[in-house]
């Protein structure tokens, strides 16, 4: 019994796998509603765009160095509305759009690491200054001198870019989880552990003076943590304004406290140089179904950022934990 | 001290900055110098003035508290309660100085005690609490304050406002606290170099809960002050307000990664964020810019303080 229990909370998959089974049967018995197939495959949509803002913050964090990345919520806005007016506003070609605008999202995630690598400005300083800049663009995006002084969404798109967020295969997995979601996973899974970036950055987030000695540029690597989580956060506007068939300014500004504590929950060590794909995909699904299930239930949605809050703390308390536990 | 070493200093800096502003407000619009606007300024200056002094000493010791906005919210709403209920105001006071006290006390333990970054637990509690909040409220407004509690918002006392004297007392209690106080020593020493300060016989995670715990009461009895002067409390009171302290704190010179700030420089960064809110306000700058020009300023000044740190 003690062995199972230890490789339960040692395995961070597993113990997230639990906890989604927990969860899965506590709604599935108290919430009318949740346990149906159009609940489950609908709400991956949401996972979606959850996944690619915890992918976006492990990135970041697993860089160490006091890594954190605040603004990714109002780079996921800023995208939004640069797809808004690029192509719902200009009539741009969709791919043309899109590519602009995740170039954009890159070159916001580079300014962020630019000011904390090159600059040397503490993270959290720097990206709770962008958090506020990039929010305040899109508002100001969002302004049309037509509809007055006050911004607006935009929802003037052709019927082709609902496609990617709307769209459901056999009518109902949604497109964007097999279009971008899986393919994502997996590569972001393969740069972590098969590339000489991810163990770069493995290297600099656990030792960043031993990494300079092996001749790694920790500047250089933490530069590209940043600029991913830009990426990341950009295809995550792209998709939400096509699921939700409207550019919206602060369609990101909820998403700040779930990124970070997705990727905590799912073991990525605050410190630094430590954290899976697999174990933020657990913490993905467990958001999610708790999400979903006290939305269900009816409970306000103020009581999901409440709860977070405490799943945050509480995450990064239980990694401390067992790190230590690991190093006695 | 030589006049070229008070025009190094980081307050001189800010000074000619409010100066400059002010001469640029009061030529481009007609309403800045008058004697309202001037009130006005001060009446908003005064929480933004008294939450920054506990932001001062959390981010010395190379911390952050995100949740002050949040705190606030909360002890307004309580304040609010308590005060249309007819509740003595001493008993408010103690009510708005114990909910500060509670947030802070958990912020304290939880970075101090447990060792988790700071970032990461504000910003969980801000949540937190925003959500009891919430609670609390139920969507409700809280209005019909009664007349005679609300002179520590809107009371004046030698022309100044009463809640500018409040700020004066605290900021001169905390300076003094800062510069010659043992645990205000202290604060600086963990902020420069934790070790150092523990093998020197400080206690470092007593001194971090001490300066959450001050951040939390300040800013719950700032929720006194806010609900006291706009006599209205809504689930939003407090959200962004402490993007403006942070700001208010690192335009003061107080520096990031901890182990420098003076009460006299946060006084005159918040003295600058408030003047550049109302300029923009005046000049019809929609509030949608608000963040953009605040998150700059936060950068540029930090960017001016490192590349001064390389110069000397």
């Amino acid at each position: 019994m003690r062995k199972v229990w230890n490789s339960i909370i040692e395995n961070r998959f597993l113990f997230l796998l639990v906890l989604t089974v927990i969860l899965f049967l506590i709604f599935s018995f108290t919430v009318k509603g949740f346990s149906t197939l159009y609940n489950l495959t609908n709400m991956t949509q949401y996972a979606v765009e959850l996944g690619l803002l915890g992918l976006a913050e492990t990135f970041v964090i697993i860089s160490g160095g006091g890594g954190i990345d605040l603004s990714v919520g109002s780079m996921m806005s800023l995208s939004a509305m640069l797809i808004g007016v690029l192509i719902g506003k200009l009539g741009w070609n969709l791919f043309v759009g899109v590519l602009v605008t995740l170039f954009a999202g890159i070159i916001m995630g580079l300014v962020n690491g630019a000011l904390v690598t090159y600059v040397r400005i503490p993270a959290f300083l720097v990206t709770i200054a962008t958090l506020f800049i990039y929010r305040s663009m899109a508002l100001i995006v969002a302004i049309d001198p037509k509809y007055g002084p006050n911004p607006m969404p935009i929802s003037s798109f052709k019927e082709s870019f609902y496609f990617i967020g709307q769209y459901k295969i056999f009518d109902y997995i949604p497109f964007q989880v097999v279009a971008i979601f899986i393919p994502v996973l997996i590569i972001t899974h393969l740069i972590l552990s098969k590339t000489a970036f991810g163990r770069r950055l493995y290297g600099v987030g656990i030792n960043e003076k031993a990494a300079l000695f092996s001749g790694i540029d920790p500047k250089m690597v933490r530069l590209f943590a940043y600029s991913i989580s830009g990426l990341l956060s950009s295809i995550a506007g792209w998709i939400i304004t096509s699921r939700i068939a409207s550019a919206r300014p602060d369609v990101g500004s909820e998403f700040l406290l779930q990124a970070i504590t997705i990727a905590v929950l799912g073991g990525v060590s605050i410190s630094g140089g430590e954290g899976t794909v697999l174990g933020v995909l657990g913490s993905v699904i467990v958001v999610t179904i708790l999400y979903n299930g006290l939305e269900l239930a009816g409970i306000n949605p103020i009581w999901q950022l409440g709860a977070l809050g405490v799943i945050l703390i509480g995450s990064v308390f239980l990694n401390k934990i067992l790190l230590e536990r690991r190093r006695l | 001290m030589e006049f070229s070493k008070i025009v190094k200093k980081r307050e001189f800096t800010i000074l000619v900055l409010i100066i400059v502003l002010g001469i640029i407000f009061s030529f481009t619009t007609a309403k800045f110098l008058s004697k309202d606007n001037m009130t006005n300024i001060m009446y908003q200056l005064s929480n933004l003035i008294i939450s920054a002094i506990g932001m001062t000493m959390v981010i010395i010791t190379g911390g952050i508290d995100v949740s002050i906005g949040s705190t606030l919210g909360l002890s307004a709403v309580v304040a609010g309660m308590l005060l249309t209920n007819n509740t003595s105001l001493f008993l408010v006071i103690l009510a708005v100085l114990g909910v500060g006290g509670i947030v802070g006390a958990i912020n304290g333990v939880i970075i101090g005690y447990g060792g988790i970054p700071a970032i990461i637990t504000t910003l969980g509690t801000m949540n937190l609490v925003r959500a009891f909040l919430f609670q609390v409220l139920r969507g409700r407004w809280i209005t019909g304050l009664p007349e005679g509690v609300r002179f520590i918002g809107i009371g004046r006392f030698l022309g100044l406002p009463i809640s500018i004297w409040i700020a004066i007392v605290l900021l001169i209690a905390f300076s003094y606290f800062l510069r010659f106080r043992p645990s205000g020593r202290y604060i600086y020493a963990i902020g420069n170099n934790i070790e150092a300060a523990r093998v020197s016989g400080v206690d470092p995670k007593k001194i971090q809960f001490i300066v959450y715990l001050f951040a939390g009461i300040l800013a719950g009895f700032c929720g006194l002050i806010y609900t006291a002067r706009t006599g209205i409390v809504q689930t939003n009171t407090g959200m962004g307000f402490e993007m403006d302290v942070i700001a208010a704190v690192v335009l003061g010179g107080t520096s990031t990664t901890g182990g420098k700030g003076t009460i006299l420089g946060t006084l005159l960064g918040a003295i600058l964020v408030g003047i550049i809110k109302n300029g923009m306000v005046l000049l019809n700058v929609p509030a949608l810019g608000e963040g953009l020009v605040i998150g700059l300023l936060i950068l540029v000044s930090v960017v001016i303080d490192i590349i001064r740190s390389q110069g000397d």
